[in-house]
């Protein structure tokens, strides 16, 4: 008997909450069907005329009921809620939004962090030195002996005797190793000054920085992992690469380290000169004679040093045609990175 | 430098290694090559024409037309040269050439309505020379139809090899031919030296003293006598030709020709210019004057080693001739000169004369002080051969003091460690072997190598170990696939500056860098600006004093372009002197990192739903607050100081720590800003880091918000119009009770109907207690107090609660 009611009331239901069409009738149909004196409640009164052993399965029904119709009601509720706001106000939600600026750091700079944090992750220090340096610290620490062709290599801005800018960030190499003790392990970010011809691809400011290594057993085969693994994280994962025997004065073995030209693809172009390989860095074995100068056992101790110019390494990585463009500040260049 | 691949093939065999391999094992072994010119490839096309005949154009005047026998076919050429004729032969460029001057393929082409099938070339086109005056005729025996490369011997590869400073040794071809014995497993051979020799002592005709023997270690000589001075041989012209030297005379050329080829500067004097037929080396002792062969007066500063006669100088040693004493036409006995001169002296003299030569490149860069007698001997024969003179008996070779070679020794076990891969020992002694270092001993351990002298850069096993991993292939190191990371404390000095471009870019700064280098005018900005001794220009004669002017630059430039609302920051170094001397010491100056904000134009543009904004003073002192507080630094450096003009400001105001100024800024003065050719307000704000690193708290700690409401007040009072903000907030502050937590100037205005001289501040202020809620009748009774205060201590008037 009731169990027919309840079938009924649900049929009776679903033909009522699907009329709706505003949040009035929904009210009314709440309080018909789930109001204090709802039908709902009338059906619970009769449940407890329901013989006892009927009571599980008639009880279950109308639960279910219940659920179904609180259900359907708060969806409506929520659905007509929504369609109520829109009609009230009408906003044309396409005008453009409210811009915040956010700047940006210097290209270089950003070129710069990269590369620190691939090396901060080979557990890599970083420190800093003066560019106002001594000729002591710049030069002949370096094994560049005064006087020597080797300084033609690095044409230097003096601003006096003694003192100079420096020419590379390696002099910070020897700060570092006078400070601390064996081992050793940082790269050194910063200004350098080359009294060079201005032009496209030299510019007489430019960024640089240096690494360096020490311990009881650094070798070459270990200088080229690292910086293999380097130059895979920072370019590309699958480059071809090749190190090349070089010459500075404070490394010995010293190498020139080329990757596949990414312009070409190593077939050969204006920006490798045809030989389908990029310089991307200077590195090689401290030389004996530095850690002399610091005091280093060079009996003990073997070490790598490498070197790379940020402008250049950002000119490769970005397609920029023109070193001087770094310097230039132009907002919209500034805006691009 | 430029070499010649057949020339160098005289002293090593290369057979059947092409010569892509050649190039690129060179490159690999440390001898760069940067460039290259395989003349095959690029002649490939050209052959001998003959002219057979030759009619004026019918359109032109200037050009005429010949027929051209290939050798397989007669064409018509349109040729624009006045010196082309019949029966010349010449170098012939078919259709589908490409030109090596211009790079470009020749097409068939219609000249002033002659089609033309080719080109007649000049040097210049061929890229032989300058000479594009005319064609270029070659010799009438060679038969029309041969390929023009192997007609000429044009079937080089020239090398452009980029020759490191501690390369000497590879500043020839023999030294490049050694290289390759070592990279290819090879045979050096050095050419063979035969000399006749005539029954008369050279010594009876001339001699040499040396003064300096520091600087000139060793001098050897020969004579020749009788020389014909003339053109050289087509062999010898054609050697120089290629490695890009001009053919002089056949003297000169063979004096260049051994230098390329073994290494050895060689000077010939015409010996019957020598007074006394003297040869006396010495250095100069005061300054003085000298006319060098390319006829230019050279001021020698004192102390620059001579090459003299018996009565005047004759040479700069090691540099350049003299014009005294030049070999001519008219030259019949020659003397050579194959000395040894100390690098350092050579280079210190080349660098005062700002003359560089091809024998003081050499000279400085170290030459072998134990071939000067063999280079003398081999070029004697040569000058002997081409130009028919005949050599007196006997070297004069004066070398009281012989250098050396160095013995190093070698551990198998350090090349190992070094490198962290094991060559083979027999690797080890083959390569130094074949660059000619000699095993004197040797055990299971290690070896004992004698150095030859050409390869001063060897003095050490770590060379050694270097000669040995270049030649055996750094290729063949293997990279090690993981690396041990070792625990010391570590360190990132940059983080400073990282945190403060986080925060500069958050408060919608670009980043700008400048170069320090600056003018005078620029660089006097701030302070006692360091001058470059050797600036490149005006422009960049100083280092920057700070970083305003550089940011100004930035301005006017972006400005010009139409970027007119500009926010930028810099942080870069400053550099000041501070003592009066000469920089001597890092006590002479100070070099210290600044950060520099600078505004322009609008800080917002009017927007559909705002109103423009254009940067103001406050924006700008917003900025350098909003930073101080995001820095962690608000609670030391709330101090401000507030200034009226002075030079570089219109206004400004300063950040303080303890009476010292860590900060300054402003509206930049008009004054400045025609300077730097700008026409709107420009507000900057330099803050000194150094300072700022000092006193950055790192470590900051969470403190309880007040979980007790807040009671808001606010009064607005009419007061004198000179009483500053500062004055009343400061007032407020001290006076206000400590139940006062917070204070905030909301409104502020003038008007004349509250008279000329008064002006309305309005404030808000909030009351707190870090224990309790805070009752009505509490704040009531503080903030009524706080009112009567101000009546009474700034006569102002209450307008309004
Ligand atoms: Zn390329």
């Amino acid at each position: 008997m009731l169990t027919k009611e309840i079938q009924h009331v649900k049929e009776e239901s679903e033909k009522d909450f699907s009329s709706v069409d505003n949040p009035k009738e929904l009210e009314e149909l709440r309080i018909k069907y789930l109001g204090r004196n709802g039908i709902l409640v009338q059906l619970f009164e009769e449940l407890k005329k329901v013989p006892k052993e009927d009571k599980p399965a008639v009880g279950k029904n109308l639960n279910e009921l219940r659920n179904l119709l609180t259900e359907k009601y708060n969806l409506l509720k929520t659905d007509l809620e929504k369609t109520d706001d829109t009609s009230e106000e009408k906003i044309d939600l396409t005008l453009p939004g409210t811009i915040r600026t956010i700047g940006s750091k210097h290209i270089i700079i950003q070129t710069l962090d990269e590369i620190k944090s691939i090396f901060k992750g080979m557990g890599f220090s970083v420190f800093e030195g003066p560019e106002l340096e001594s000729d002591y610290n710049n030069f002949e620490a370096l094994n560049f002996p005064p006087n020597h062709p080797a300084r033609d290599m690095q044409d230097t801005f003096f601003v006096s005797e003694k003192f100079l800018l420096r020419t590379h960030t390696s002099p910070v190499q020897i700060r570092v190793m006078e400070r601390f003790k064996p081992p050793v392990r940082a790269i050194m970010p910063g200004v350098c000054y080359r009294n060079e011809a201005i032009n496209p691809r030299s510019y007489c400011v430019f960024h640089q920085v240096e690494g360096l290594y020490i311990d009881t057993d650094v070798t070459f085969a270990e200088l080229k992992g690292t910086l293999v693994s380097f130059a895979k994280q920072f370019y590309m994962d699958d480059l071809k690469y090749r190190f090349r025997p070089s010459f500075f004065p404070f490394t010995e073995p010293s190498a020139e380290m080329d990757i596949t030209c990414f312009i070409c693809k190593g077939k050969g172009c204006r920006i490798c000169k045809n030989t389908g390989w990029i310089e991307i860095l200077g590195c090689g074995m401290v030389d004996p004679n530095v850690f002399n100068y610091v005091g280093y056992d060079s009996e003990k101790y073997t070490g790598y040093a490498f070197g790379m110019g940020i402008e250049r390494t950002a000119l490769l990585k970005y397609g920029i045609d023109d070193i001087r463009k770094f310097y230039e500040n132009d907002l919209r260049f500034l805006k691009q990175f | 430098m430029k070499a010649s691949l057949n020339w160098t093939k005289e002293y090593v065999n290369l057979e059947g290694i092409p010569v892509q391999e050649i190039i690129d094992k060179l490159t690999m072994s440390g001898l760069e090559v940067e460039d290259f010119v395989n003349q095959q490839e690029i002649y490939k096309d050209f052959v001998v024409g003959l002219v057979t005949s030759k009619e004026k154009h019918p359109n032109a005047d200037k050009l005429s037309l010949c027929k051209v026998n290939t050798g397989s076919e007669e064409l018509i050429v349109v040729c624009g040269a006045a010196n082309v004729a019949s029966g010349q032969k010449i170098v012939f460029a078919p259709v589908g050439t490409i030109i090596p001057l211009s790079g470009m393929k020749l097409g068939r082409a219609k000249i002033r309505g002659v089609e033309s099938f080719g080109m007649i070339c000049s040097e210049a086109e061929l890229g032989l020379g300058n000479d594009a005056s005319g064609i270029m005729v070659i010799d009438k025996k060679l038969k029309e139809g041969t390929p023009f490369s192997k007609a000429l011997g044009f079937d080089d590869v020239i090398l452009e090899i980029a020759i490191t400073p501690n390369r000497p040794d590879a500043l020839s071809h023999i030294g490049i031919a050694r290289d390759l014995a070592a990279i290819f497993n090879r045979e050096l051979k050095y050419p063979e030296l035969k000399i006749d020799e005539a029954k008369d002592e050279a010594k009876n005709y001339a001699s040499i003293e040396i003064l300096d023997t520091k600087n000139c270690p060793r001098y050897s000589s020969r004579i020749i006598r009788n020389v014909t001075v003339k053109e050289s041989p087509e062999w010898l012209k054609s050697k120089l030709t290629k490695i890009g030297l001009r053919p002089i005379n056949n003297i000169v050329d063979v004096t260049n020709f051994v230098m390329n080829e073994l290494g050895q500067p060689l000077h010939a004097f015409n010996l019957d210019q020598l007074s006394g037929r003297k040869i006396i080396v010495k250095s100069t002792k005061e300054k003085m004057k000298f006319t060098t062969l390319d006829s230019k007066d050279r001021e020698l500063p004192s102390g620059t080693l001579m090459i003299c006669d018996g009565e005047k100088e004759v040479a700069i040693a090691g540099v350049m001739g003299g014009e005294n004493s030049e070999v001519t036409s008219e030259t019949k006995n020659i003397l050579l000169e194959s000395a040894h001169f100390n690098p350092s002296h050579i280079r210190k003299v080349s660098k005062a004369l700002g003359l560089n030569s091809d024998a003081s490149y050499r000279f400085e860069r170290t030459v072998d002080p134990n071939n000067t007698d063999y280079a003398v001997n081999r070029a004697s024969m040569l000058i002997a051969e081409v130009s028919g003179g005949e050599i007196l008996k006997g070297l004069i070779d004066v070398y009281p003091e012989k250098i050396k070679e160095k013995e190093v020794q070698l551990r198998f076990a350090r090349v190992k460690k070094v490198l962290g891969y094991e060559i083979p020992k027999e690797s080890i002694n083959k390569i130094l072997n074949k660059l000619g270092l000699k095993t004197i001993l040797q055990s299971q351990d290690e070896i004992r190598l004698q150095v030859p002298t050409y390869r001063p850069d060897l003095e050490r096993e770590v060379d050694l170990i270097e000669e040995v991993a270049r030649i055996y292939g750094y290729d063949q190191i293997p990279a090690v696939p993981k690396i041990t990371i070792t625990l010391e404390k570590k360190y990132d000095e940059s983080v400073f500056t990282d945190e403060i471009r986080e925060i500069a870019t958050g408060l919608g700064l670009y980043e700008i860098l400048n170069n320090p280098l600056i003018d005078e005018r620029s660089a006097s900005f701030d302070g006692r600006p360091i001058k470059i001794l050797n600036p490149q220009s005006v422009d960049m004669a100083y280092l920057r004093t700070s970083l305003i002017p550089g940011g100004l630059i930035v301005a006017a430039n972006n400005i010009n372009k139409g970027e007119k609302n500009l926010s930028f920051f810099e942080i870069g170094n400053i550099f000041n002197k501070i003592s009066e001397n000469e920089i001597n010491s890092f006590e002479d100056f100070i070099e210290e990192r600044r950060l520099l904000f600078i505004l322009t134009g609008k800080e917002r543009k009017k927007k559909w739903n705002s109103t423009e904004k254009v940067v103001d003073f406050f924006l700008l002192k917003g900025l350098v607050d909003s930073f101080i507080t995001k820095f962690s630094l608000d609670n030391v450096l709330n101090d401000s100081y507030y200034h009226s003009g002075n030079r570089n400001f219109a206004y400004y105001f300063t950040k303080n720590l303890k009476e010292k100024v860590i900060g300054l800024g402003g509206k930049v003065s008009k004054d400045v800003l025609k300077q730097y050719d700008i026409d709107q307000d420009v507000y900057c704000f330099e803050l000194y880091l150094e300072e700022l690193k000092e006193i950055q708290q790192r470590k900051k700690f969470y403190s309880l918000p007040i979980k007790f409401p807040k009671v808001v007040r606010d009064f607005a009072f009419i007061l004198d119009k000179y009483i500053t903000y500062e004055e009343l907030i400061n007032f407020i502050k001290a006076e206000g009770s400590n139940l006062l937590n917070n204070v905030k100037l909301f409104d502020l205005f003038e008007n004349e109907s509250i008279g000329n001289d008064k002006k309305s501040m309005a404030f808000s202020l909030e009351y707190q207690a870090k224990d309790r809620t805070l009752t009505e009748d509490e704040v009531e009774k503080e903030f009524l107090h706080l009112i009567k205060l101000i009546e009474k201590k700034f006569n102002a008037k209450l307008r309004g609660i």
